[in-house]
């Protein structure tokens, strides 16, 4: 196990026995509700993960380092926040793709404004869940309020580059 | 689109209870929701490994798969803490008392609540989108909610560490984490002051 898989097992297992200490019913629904999320999300991994290795095998390397490489400038980010702004899926999705643009040659700021652009915008949430539970008038102002964040984000991280050694490592 | 350690998802708001004729429409339209982008999903994986296996030929098709099942062990352990981790903390947190630090007048201390409260929120969509009209119902303004849910989509520790640390490198992980940590209250801020109103829907 790696280091922040090690950490989370460390705070999981603390929440926990602060539940134990509360009383056993509360562990046992915690302990269920594990399970039950555990199941839910397995059929997911299961298509997500050979989806984004077969995209993977496809993509050729370092096809996209024109685009999206380190050298691609604010451009690149604003290419890499419109790609993250209409990636589908959940984060099972998400970042098993993500490796797959590493491959194909995206630069560290690149990959952040994807990332922030993806979790900004997300599209596919907007429509399944903010929409019809909170309605258009909270997504025009959530929206108002952070549309330029991804690009921000890529600049910022573009900023810190030089002051840090980043390797995105796929295991 | 499930996530980690949703509950009560399969619930319709109370305003479709009302409505019977209409349930079963509902009630099918739901599962369609839930279960779309599982669908997508397939579609896309099958369509690509017919690609690449007509393409690349069986020993690369095989080792994409072999590769996937590689990463399915590595992140299994931190998906099952990630859930347990969430579900316990759910067993303890109470949004009530949480959004009386949330309220109109609660400054950039109150953002910053929202920020906290949103990264340390775990679970999918279908946890935390309700959990906004929890939080409006107990006083937390507009500023906030939108700080709550942006730290919740942008930086929630529960994706970090299950998914963007192993899969992308811890360093990549935390710098862009920290980056993007403050964001969710400069937009709690812009958002008390962009003229948009928003009353929860009832």
């Amino acid at each position: 196990m790696s280091g922040p898989q090690i950490f989370l097992w460390v705070i999981a297992l603390a929440v926990l026995a602060v539940c134990m200490r509360r009383g056993m019913p509360q562990a046992r629904r915690a302990a269920a509700e594990t399970n039950r999320g555990f199941w839910r999300i397995l059929p997911m991994f299961c298509v997500a993960l050979p989806m984004a290795a077969f995209l993977s095998e496809l993509v050729p390397a370092d096809i996209a380092t024109a685009w999206l490489g380190d050298d691609s400038g604010l451009n690149g980010i604003m290419i890499a926040a419109l790609a993250g702004g209409v990636m589908p899926g959940g984060p099972f999705v998400t970042f098993p793709l993500a490796i797959t643009f590493s491959k194909a040659g995206a630069g560290v700021a690149q990959m952040t404004a994807l990332l922030t652009a993806w979790s900004v915008y997300a599209m596919h949430r907007i429509l399944t869940w903010e929409y019809p539970v909170l309605g258009w008038r909270f997504v025009a102002l959530r929206l108002a309020s952070s549309f330029f964040l991804p690009v921000l984000a890529g600049l910022i991280m573009r900023a810190l580059l030089p002051f840090f050694t980043i390797n995105l490592a796929a295991p | 689109m499930p996530l980690a350690g949703v509950q009560g998802a399969a619930l319709p708001p109370p305003s479709l209870a009302r409505r019977a004729p209409l349930l079963q429409v509902d009630r099918v339209l739901h599962a369609l929701r839930r279960h779309a982008s599982l669908m997508v999903i397939s579609l896309i994986a099958v369509t690509a490994g017919f690609v690449a296996w007509q393409l690349r030929g069986a020993a690369a098709f095989m080792a994409a798969l072999w590769h996937a099942w590689d990463l399915f062990l590595f992140i299994v352990p931190s998906l099952v803490a990630g859930l347990l981790l969430a579900s316990a903390l759910r067993q303890l947190l109470s949004p009530d008392a949480l959004a009386r630090w949330m309220g109109a007048d609660s400054g950039v201390f109150g953002l910053f609540v929202a920020t906290l409260v949103g990264t340390l929120s775990p679970g999918g969509p279908m946890a935390a989108f309700p959990l906004v009209l929890v939080l409006a119902g107990a006083g937390a303004d507009r500023g906030a909610l939108v700080a709550f849910i942006l730290a919740w989509s942008l930086n929630g520790f529960q994706k970090l560490l299950v998914y963007e640390a192993p899969l992308l490198g811890l360093d990549f992980a935390l710098l862009r984490t920290l980056i993007t940590f403050p964001m969710p209250i400069l937009a709690g801020w812009i958002a008390r002051r962009v003229p948009i109103t928003w009353e929860p829907p009832k």
